[in-house]
């Protein structure tokens, strides 16, 4: 770090539990933001603040006048625009030490494998099932943890997903690929903005933990999220011992 | 016997007239399980994902055999993927 980097990282180098040390662990990563819209704004932002060195920003959608309610990354005059191009141009004005690869696409199985494969950290904001169930794949199949949350009305939920931990389930673990397929759209239900501040909030929280660490304290709990009662509960998730995406990994183990 | 019911997200809209915000009180028979409050509020399955009483997850496999308490409070969850 240069001088110029020791004081504006200087009020995390204060916390023991980053110090310098951590600090080049967040220049240095690379994390995958699958989303650039209510929960890849604050993911985004709070990353590049904090320097991660490399965010890779995808989103095939374009900034429309509804987002702004609540996607902080973008700008009216940006309107028409790609998010994740919209993101790129946002970053650089927050932290030149962050360097953003925008992929303009909604991404799928063909494309992951090397996105995820040159990621540190995983970050799951986008809004759809299927996208959620590709990156999972994805994830446990090249050993990468994936930092998955869900904001829709009043309610969000959040957990870590992390293939290098036994105990760790997957996102099909909770969801099961075969269920029904339900959409439930911002666009027809509605979500109240700053929920999904608070979810991204505590993504971009377990990825810096993820970087500094090498694990997070949500990897096998679900955090739900009442924004109405301001309330939180949560849950212990175990593995599913039949589950067609992770049991197979780590031969040897039972299960859960 | 009273409980608490809630119900987020999608779910809130099976809400009976009386509801404040997205939770409920009703009122229980003895022996009334989860599974019967679900039924009796016409919650479609595919809606019905994460079941807690007072903050513990009930298994689906459990549903009907865990009665509601005087007190107690339901929430239920469906599947949520919103970004």
């Amino acid at each position: 770090m240069d001088d110029r980097q020791l004081l504006r990282y200087s009020r995390h180098i204060l916390l023991k539990d980053i110090d310098i040390e951590g600090q080049e662990r967040i220049l240095s990563g690379h994390v995958l933001v699958i989303g650039a819209g209510g929960l890849g704004s604050p993911v985004a932002t709070y990353l590049a603040g904090a320097g991660v060195g490399q965010l890779t920003i995808c989103d095939g959608d374009d900034v429309d006048m509804t987002n702004l309610q609540r996607q902080t990354l973008h700008r009216e005059a940006r309107i028409g625009m790609n998010k994740a191009e919209s993101s790129r141009i946002e970053v650089a004005t927050l932290n030149p030490d962050c360097h953003v690869n925008a992929v303009p696409a909604r991404v799928g199985p063909e494309e992951l494998p090397e996105l995820v494969r040159q990621a540190d950290v995983v970050v799951e904001a986008s809004d759809n099932f299927s996208t959620r169930h590709a990156v999972n794949r994805v994830c446990f199949a090249l050993g990468k943890p994936l930092v998955s949350g869900a904001a829709i009305r009043f309610a969000g939920q959040i957990s870590v997903y992390d293939p290098r931990q036994e105990s760790s389930p997957c996102y099909a673990c909770l969801f099961p690929e075969d269920s029904p397929v339900y959409e439930d759209r911002c666009a027809s239900l509605g979500v109240f903005a700053p929920l999904t501040g608070t979810i991204g909030s505590m993504q971009a929280a377990e990825v810096l933990h993820l970087l500094v660490r090498g694990q997070s304290a949500l990897t096998g709990r679900l955090l739900l999220y009442d924004a109405l009662a301001a309330e939180w509960q949560e849950m212990d998730l175990p593995r599913r011992p039949d589950c067609p995406v992770c049991s197979e990994r780590n031969s040897g183990m039972t299960g859960i | 016997m009273q409980a608490k019911l809630k119900l987020f997200a999608s779910l809130s809209d099976f809400l009976p007239s009386g509801a404040q915000a997205n939770q409920i009180d009703i009122d229980i028979g003895d022996g009334e399980s989860v599974a019967a409050i679900i039924e009796r509020f016409h919650l479609p399955d595919r809606l019905v994902h994460l079941v807690l009483v007072d903050g513990v997850f009930i298994k689906p496999e459990d549903r009907a055999q865990r009665d509601l308490k005087d007190g107690e409070v339901l929430a239920i969850w469906p599947p949520v993927a919103g970004g």
